[in-house]
């Protein structure tokens, strides 16, 4: 009866693996519900016990709240690095990660919020005008930041992958 | 209280600023201003009066809620002072700003990958779609418009046709055709000028065809048409079609040219 048990759990703890390691949207990452829906009612000790395995190899899961008001079944569940990245992960070039640092930085050290004019003209003074719009316009759609009518602000993602106490202090030491 | 009115006017304005500039929201003498608020109040006499001072209560409001959210932001221990970083990003070298980035970026890990299932649906799909040239033949076919007929009301509907001047040309037809009495049809449909015309007096004519103020009399051994005036019933049953060409027409201006000739 345990060895059902047993057995029963890791067939869930691989499923739920597939789904938050392979895409399977446009935005990685899944939702709660999806997750109750494939995994069952026991979606989050399943993830727990997934958690377990993975920290191993230096990834976690983590719930990114849908809203302020607390947890919800809206919540998006993603896998991150745990670790600090030890080698070049990503295809992006240097350009770009400094800009997306610098426009993150600047927006975090505003309270989450800057007019976008603004963050365009600090970037421009090391980086093209054109290259400058056409790469916050970018960060906008990978959800790294995001824009209202007159603004820019942290994206979801920014929340996801971003450990901005971090990023600030290193700016700070320099 | 011209100068109280003024004084609120002036600072509603700087409210504003406060809200949309992002300056600090401390430079609001909140104080002062109540006082002012309430020596206004008191000499209030009309609903403009009650109006503004809502108004600058509406915005003090605003200000206050920014005092209490900077007062927030700088008393947690993430507050850094915007000017510094700005000052600090300025300096920072862009391989500085992406290395400090990259130790606090903890990127999402996802993957891509083709499962046998999905390469099924894609093939399925694409023996499903059809070939790209018959897919725009058929795109091209939905834009065309299905053909339908355009009713005289239509017509008027649309103000291409006033309805007042339509009787009037239908009446100056109708006069004509009784002067002239009984007529060869195409004698009296291409008595005309030009062409246009023509096409618009055979249109006026079925008109009074169909409302019974016109006849038509086909004459089949001698392969003529004739129309006459006249107060019958109308036609709605019956239906004589009567071709109209260019080619005919110029050919009866060259008949009636020679025999004017020959006359």
């Amino acid at each position: 009866m345990e060895g059902e048990e047993a057995a029963r759990a890791e067939r869930k703890v691989k499923k739920a693996a597939q789904l938050l390691l392979f895409r399977r949207h446009n935005l990685p990452g899944v939702k709660g519900w999806e997750l109750k829906k494939a995994l069952g009612e026991d979606y989050l000790e399943i993830i727990e016990l997934l958690n377990s395995f993975i920290n191993k190899l230096g990834l976690e899961v983590r719930r990114l709240s849908a809203d302020e008001a607390g947890k919800s079944e809206n919540d998006r569940f993603v896998v991150v690095l745990k670790e600090q990245m030890t080698d070049k992960a990503s295809g992006l070039r240097i350009d770009d990660v400094a800009m997306l640092s610098a426009a993150l930085a600047y927006i975090i050290s505003r309270q989450g919020r800057a007019p976008r004019k603004s963050v365009e003209d600090l970037l421009a003074d090391k980086f093209p005008r054109r290259r400058v719009s056409s790469a916050l316009d970018r960060y906008i759609r990978q959800g790294y930041l995001k824009e209202d009518e007159e603004s820019l602000l942290i994206g979801w993602r920014t929340h996801v992958e971003v450990d901005s106490k971090t990023l600030m202090d290193l700016i700070l030491a320099y | 209280m011209t100068t109280d009115r003024a004084e609120l006017l002036r600072l509603i304005q700087f409210c504003k600023t406060v809200e949309s500039a992002e300056i600090d929201p401390f430079e609001l003498d909140v104080k002062r201003f109540l006082s002012l608020l309430r020596a206004y109040i008191k000499r209030c006499k009309s609903m403009d009066d009650l109006l503004l001072d809502s108004e600058a209560i509406s915005e003090l409001t605003r200000v206050i809620e920014l005092q209490c959210r900077w007062v927030k932001d700088r008393s947690a221990s993430f507050y850094i002072d915007p000017a510094l970083i700005e000052l600090k990003l300025r300096l920072m070298e862009p391989v500085q700003l992406a290395s400090a980035f990259l130790k606090a970026w903890h990127p999402i890990v996802s993957l891509d990958r083709l499962t046998a299932e999905r390469l099924k649906q894609g093939m399925d799909y694409w023996n499903a779609l059809l070939p790209l040239s018959e897919r725009k033949r058929a795109s091209e076919a939905e834009l065309i418009p299905e053909a339908g007929v355009m009713e005289l009301s239509d017509l008027f509907s649309l103000r291409i046709l006033s309805q007042t001047e339509f009787k009037e040309e239908l009446a100056s037809v109708e006069n004509e055709l009784k002067m002239r009495g009984r007529t060869e049809y195409y004698d009296f449909i291409y008595d005309t000028d030009n062409f246009d015309e023509s096409v618009r007096r055979a249109y006026l004519t079925s008109h009074l065809v169909s409302e019974g103020r016109a006849e038509l009399d086909v004459e089949p051994l001698e392969e003529k048409i004739f129309i006459t005036h006249g107060e019958g019933a109308a036609n709605v049953d019956r239906s004589v079609p009567i071709a109209l060409s260019h080619e005919d027409w110029l050919r009866w201006k060259e008949k009636k040219r020679q025999e004017r000739n020959g006359r």
